[in-house]
């Protein structure tokens, strides 16, 4: 693959999504073995317990969403600033002292798994706290790299042009980091943990990360659609209003039953029922632009996914969350298969997806087409059967999981008194465990659908350009 | 050009609203934890000084506030010996250090986060599931070190791995959940059913 | 202060709330849809999924015990939603119009240009 065509950014972008992908295979295929030992609990057990075969499925997403975002960033990097990167070479040094932490971590986590409970554990071994596992010397490599990506973010855009997306691209960016250090501390204290954990967790999915794939959108609207840049810029502006206006206080819904005060019962209903509000925003202004200018996209499979985005934040954000974000509600979903159901509809709709949007327009100019269109992809039946294998894979976990979360908060936590027999009472009704068997079918459609997304990915657009340099040759 | 603008669409009206929206969110977001942290300080009303262990603990309705809170008893030393504010402290810290060296967040919840593969933690040291409160200590120290051999998994097969946790370990880790159960999580878990006081 | 949602409750809150953002949605589209395509009689359409968003709001208010403080919720959830597809709609037209009086022909020039670029592209590579 040669990438000398591209710019520097686009060339450091290409390794990051490399990266992106092997971490998104490795997360399903743990996803796949925690799902399994559901069903089959000796399986595995002693050699890859589920605590650890679940860190991995988890920690494995957050890792390859985050190198997907970098590399989106670099990918658009030089043409938004209209300048070259500042800073390739640290970038690159950035690239693989990140890689190499993650290598590193990932096998510690397989083949040490736990330690003694000592501070010498938390550095090295294991976190154990969810999303955030990663010991504590790699938090500290990851900020560093953090504050690579930044240093060259900010000064290439200063070295060339500020724009609207570029401005907001970069203060949410130090939002990113920043709200990343409220997870950095050991507390005995397991209210004030969890009080600072979720602003890692709910800070970042629910209000930086959101933006982040705002500025994505608009600026890949801008590319594929042609939308004017005075346009995305003032929805950008509208989103992150509307988006930060009730996602930061939103952060009150993980705040109801974790020894807060009761006030945090008003505080993240309230605000947290708004917070479909600008998914509602977005999904009309993308209607209206399609149809006020006719979409003469040229790159379908990049075009099919955003919509897939704009869809899958809608239902897995809007409509799920919104499900059971009440407290009048969540005091029998909290903690149930409830909240995996809408975890998995929201982190593969909202994110996956439009990440999977950035690896196609990448994909494009890395093959040197003028489109991604029936002109050059043909029937393009691999990337469609991807598409829709991975998206019908995804919807049916979820639903599969809804079963099963709407049967355990009856059972479990409204007959059962949510004691230890109640939650197993739960785990053995025979909705629970169907439910775990139609998650395990549809979590195969989403392997499949994995797969081909690789193989599309690996092939796709260069048939024809080994068929074009054919054609050239014999020209000359 | 731009005279036909209306302000309320201008890229620059919205701009300034983001920031404005923005920033005071963010400023009422630390205006309410510089108020909720004082009230979840460890010794606080709503999460009890770890000294609590020496304490009896249970959970009970209340009628003012619609649902179950923790109420502490009388002196009920954790394995019969009462300790310090700081010996519990430190009993306490290990227990919360060992939960997460051995990744227990990977299989339970505690306070209703973590992962659904196993029961929620939050008020464990209250569950029926250790008999009566005479049998319970020793009960879940034998659990703890042999979870195979002390299985109760009501039929699901699902069993907890040994995860090598020593006596000394044990302990502590018991320590922790019961001061954990005594924290005020505002009715959650609903309508749970507490440990008889006698078999 | 909270009343916990009865048992039998469970799955008209569920649906209730799914359907009152959906509705939602389903409105605010049909709504801009008539606009865009100047279709009155879509309009009806658009009120109609209103209504059911009312419903909804209304299932909901009761079925999870929105009294007293909660009361309020449902009237934001009413009065909000009901107004937000305008709002939107006029959003939409304002930042557009703002746009095309200033420079309408853009967007297609700057895709063209970066084909035109990456066709070069490939042909050196080829070549
Ligand atoms: C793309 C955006 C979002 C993502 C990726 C996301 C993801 C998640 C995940 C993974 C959890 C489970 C956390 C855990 O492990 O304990 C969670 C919990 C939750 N989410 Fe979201 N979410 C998003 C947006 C929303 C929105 C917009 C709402 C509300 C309208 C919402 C409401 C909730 C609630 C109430 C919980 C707590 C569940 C419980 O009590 O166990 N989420 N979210
Ligand atoms: C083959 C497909 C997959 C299978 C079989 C699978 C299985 C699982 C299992 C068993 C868990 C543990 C839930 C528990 O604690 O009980 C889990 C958690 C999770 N998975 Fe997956 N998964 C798959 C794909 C995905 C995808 C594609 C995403 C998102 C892009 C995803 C995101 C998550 C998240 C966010 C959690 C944590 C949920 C929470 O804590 O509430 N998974 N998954
Ligand atoms: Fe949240």
């Amino acid at each position: 693959m040669s990438l000398a065509h591209l710019n520097g950014g686009q060339q450091l972008a290409v390794k990051y999504y490399i990266v992106a992908v092997v971490l998104f295979v490795a997360q399903i295929l743990f996803g796949l073995l925690s799902g399994i030992q559901y069903l089959e609990p000796d399986f595995l057990q002693g050699l890859l317990n589920f605590n650890i075969t679940r860190t991995v499925h988890i920690n494995a997403m957050i890792v390859w969403m985050l190198y997907g975002f970098i590399g989106s960033v670099y990918w658009l990097l030089e043409e938004e600033s209209e300048t070259e990167i500042v800073g390739l070479k640290l970038g690159n040094l950035g690239f693989w002292v990140l890689t190499s932490a993650v290598t590193v971590v990932v096998l510690v986590f397989l083949f040490i798994q736990t330690g003694p409970g000592d501070d010498f554990t938390r550095w090295f071994i294991n976190e154990g706290r969810e999303y955030i596992e990663a010991p504590r010397w790699a938090d500290i490599g990851i900020v560093i790299c953090m504050l690579i990506f930044f240093y060259n973010v900010a000064a290439t855009f200063s070295k060339g042009k500020w724009s609207g997306i570029a401005g907001v691209l970069t203060l949410d960016l130090v939002a990113l980091a920043g709200i990343y250090l409220a997870g950095m501390f050991y507390t005995t204290n397991i209210s004030v943990d969890q009080y600072w954990w979720w602003w890692v967790i709910h800070l970042w999915v629910e209000a930086t990360w959101e933006v982040l794939v705002g500025c994505l959108m608009a600026w890949g609207l801008m590319k594929t659609l042609g939308v004017s840049r005075k346009i995305v810029t003032t929805w950008l502006y509208i989103e992150v209003a509307l988006m930060f206006g009730s996602g930061i206080l939103g952060i009150g819904h993980h705040y109801f039953w974790i020894g807060t005060p009761e006030y945090w019962f008003s505080i993240g209903g309230l605000f947290s029922a708004l917070e479909p509000v600008p998914l509602v925003a977005m999904v009309v202004h993308a209607v209206y632009d399609s149809g006020v200018r006719h979409s003469k996209g040229n790159n379908n499979p990049a075009l099919a996914w955003l919509i897939a985005h704009a869809f899958g934040n809608f239902f897995g954000a809007g409509v799920w969350g919104f499900m059971h974000t009440l407290p009048q509600i969540n005091l029998f979903t909290h903690g149930t298969q409830w909240s995996a159901s809408h975890g998995h509809l929201a982190f593969f709709g909202a994110y996956a997806t439009i990440i999977i949007a950035m690896f196609y327009i990448a994909a494009q100019y890395v093959r040197g087409q003028s489109s991604f269109g029936p002109a050059t992809l043909g029937s393009g039946w691999k990337w469609k059967w991807a598409l829709g294998l991975l998206n019908l894979g995804v919807v049916g976990m979820t639903v599969a999981l809804l079963i099963s979360g709407y049967e355990q908060s009856f059972i479990e936590r409204a007959v059962g008194g949510s004691t230890w027999m109640g939650y197993f009472a739960a785990q053995i009704h025979p909705w629970f465990i169907q439910g775990m068997e139609w998650r395990m079918v549809f979590g195969l459609v989403t392997t499949a659908g994995i797969v081909l997304l690789v193989w599309d990915l690996l092939t796709i657009g260069k048939s024809r350009v080994v068929e074009q340099s054919r054609v050239t040759q014999t020209v000359s | 050009m731009s005279s036909n603008i209306p302000w309320w669409s201008s890229e620059t009206f919205w701009k300034k609203t983001a920031i404005w929206v923005t920033g005071f969110m963010f400023l009422v977001l630390i205006a309410l934890t510089v108020d909720t942290l004082p009230q979840i300080s460890v010794g606080s009303e709503r999460v009890p000084a770890y000294s609590v262990i020496n304490k009896h603990i249970s959970y009970e309705f209340n009628d003012e506030r619609n649902f179950q809170v923790p109420v502490i008893g009388g002196d009920d030393p954790l394995f019969g010996k009462m300790l310090s504010e700081e010996e519990a402290e430190a009993l306490v810290t290990h227990g919360k250090k060992i939960t997460q060296g051995r990744n227990c967040m990977g299989c339970h919840t505690l306070l209703g986060n973590g992962s659904y593969f196993a029961p929620d933690l939050t008020k464990a040291w209250l569950d029926p599931a250790w008999s009566s409160e005479g049998e319970r200590e020793q009960m879940m120290i034998d659990f703890l070190m042999h979870p195979q051999d002390n299985a109760r998994s009501f039929g699901s097969g699902r069993t907890m791995p040994d995860l090598n946790i020593s006596e000394e370990e044990a302990r502590a880790v018991i320590a922790f959940l019961k001061w954990m159960s005594s924290i005020d999580t505002n009715g959650f878990p609903y309508s749970f059913t507490v440990i008889d006081k006698e078999g | 202060m909270i009343e916990p949602v009865e048992l039998k409750d469970f799955f008209i809150v569920f649906f209730s709330g799914a359907m009152i953002i959906m509705s939602g949605a389903l409105y605010a589209l049909l709504f801009a849809w008539s606009r865009l395509q100047s279709k009155p009689w879509m309009m009806a359409t658009a009120y109609g999924s209103y209504g059911i968003l009312f419903i909804s709001v209304l299932t909901l208010g009761s079925a999870a015990h929105l009294n007293g403080f909660w009361w309020w919720l449902v009237i934001a959830m009413l009065v909000g939603y009901l107004l937000a597809p305008h709002g939107i709609w006029k959003l939409c037209v304002g930042t557009h119009t703002a746009d095309e009086n200033a420079y309408p022909p853009v967007s297609a020039e700057e895709t063209d240009n970066s084909e035109t670029s990456l066709k070069s592209n490939s042909q050196k590579e080829a070549i």
